[in-house]
């Protein structure tokens, strides 16, 4: 009964953690364009595609029988991985103190493109682990009896109310922390989330032998931290580790962040120039 | 006669010119039940392109997920889902039933020789 406890909190935890942040940034930054009614809209219409989804799966196993089910998936961490870089932009763009410098165009048309762009990205980080959820919950719950149904959905409920939790401490982050504190460390979180998506996006395309591996298995951290534990399994999808990962995986981890790097520290400067004479 | 000699070339020549077992890939079968994963370990010739078939033969929904081979696919009750790998090293990769992970019959072990 643990498991779904863990599994429900698991599958949760990654939407709640984009749902907080963006929750406590759009708190922080009213904004005309951009505001909670597209984040909670993302997260209605991303429950909707996750029951939808999973409801797909459920009924018509035969549908996603093939690969097709592998291609959506890839399209979707791929596409998510892209929004989340994309907001994190958004949000140094139209961070605190370049707000007011930022008045009408520019600040209107960036708004509107990251409507659009909050949405899809809450919409998927819902739906991607939520479809997993929704079949496991109607999967598995059908299979109980009585007491033990009972115990199922107390023990669901938990594994969702800890989840929720996550979300409260990054509210309560964003309140106790300075904003640019607050900023940076959920900029990292996210970072961190999309950096993970893509290492997935990456590992699919080499499963459908899109990618060359190059070298398979370069080193074996499992005696460290398991992957295929419950512990090791959370950090994986969370953070992107592999314990036994391929060069070529390494390579985009590495290219990745560099990039990160070069294109964050650089954006910073100009901005303020270009705004400091406007 | 001329006819059924014309049939007779024309089904000779499609017979002749269409490879009747084009895509012969090893498939190998998985049963997945409740958490219990038979058989908990599988031999497989390493270097081919080869096919899983795995069956819910329980009441609760698995999920199959082998991070070596980097393949995961959820399988409702009473379902059988069809997962293709490509060729791959030689070696000893594990995988698990993520919904029933915390079993020890939850895990299983593919073997590429």
């Amino acid at each position: 009964m643990g498991q779904v406890l863990f599994i429900v909190w698991r599958e949760s935890a990654e939407a709640m953690l984009v749902i907080g942040i963006l929750h406590a940034w759009l708190r922080a930054n009213p904004d005309r364009g951009l505001g909670l009614r597209h984040l909670w809209g993302g997260v209605a219409a991303g429950v909707l595609a996750a029951v939808g989804l999973g409801g797909a799966i459920l009924w018509f196993q035969t549908f996603f029988a093939g690969d097709a089910q592998e291609y959506f998936q890839l399209a979707m961490v791929l596409v998510a991985s892209a929004l989340i870089l994309q907001m994190v932009v958004w949000m140094r763009r139209n961070g605190r103190n370049l707000r007011r410098n930022l008045e009408a165009g520019m600040e209107r048309s960036a708004g509107t493109a990251s409507g659009l762009g909050l949405v899809t990205l809450v919409l998927l980080a819902v739906a991607r682990e939520g479809s997993e959820m929704v079949i496991f919950l109607y999967g598995t719950g059908l299979a109980q009896q009585g007491v033990d149904l009972l115990r199922f959905a107390a023990m669901a409920a938990a594994g969702f109310l800890l989840a929720v939790l996550t979300f409260w401490i990054l509210q309560w982050g964003g309140r106790v922390l300075s904003w640019k504190t607050f900023f940076r460390i959920s900029e990292g979180m996210l970072l961190v989330l999309a950096g993970s998506m893509l290492v997935s996006g990456v590992e699919k395309m080499e499963a459908l032998g899109w990618l060359p591996s190059l070298k398979d298995q370069l080193w074996n951290t499992a005696w460290m931290l398991d992957d295929g534990s419950r512990m090791g399994g959370l950090v994986a999808s969370l953070t992107g580790y592999r314990a036994q990962p391929s060069l070529l995986l390494l390579l985009v981890y590495a290219l990745y962040w560099l990039a990160i790097f070069a294109v964050l520290s650089h954006r910073e400067t100009p901005r303020k120039l270009v705004a400091s004479r406007a | 006669m001329g006819r059924s000699l014309t049939q007779l070339c024309l089904t000779s020549a499609w017979l002749a010119f269409t490879p009747l077992h084009a895509q012969e890939i090893p498939t190998f079968k998985l049963e997945m039940k409740d958490g219990v994963i038979s058989p908990a370990r599988l031999e497989i010739p390493a270097g081919k392109a080869f096919q899983l078939e795995i069956r819910n033969s329980g009441k609760t929904a698995a999920e199959f997920e082998c991070k070596p081979l980097k393949k995961e696919k959820v399988v409702v009750p009473g379902a059988t889902a069809t997962l293709s790998f490509k060729a791959t090293a030689p070696g000893q990769y594990v995988f698990v039933d993520e919904f029933h992970e915390n079993l020890p019959t939850g895990r299983g072990l593919i073997v590429l020789k």
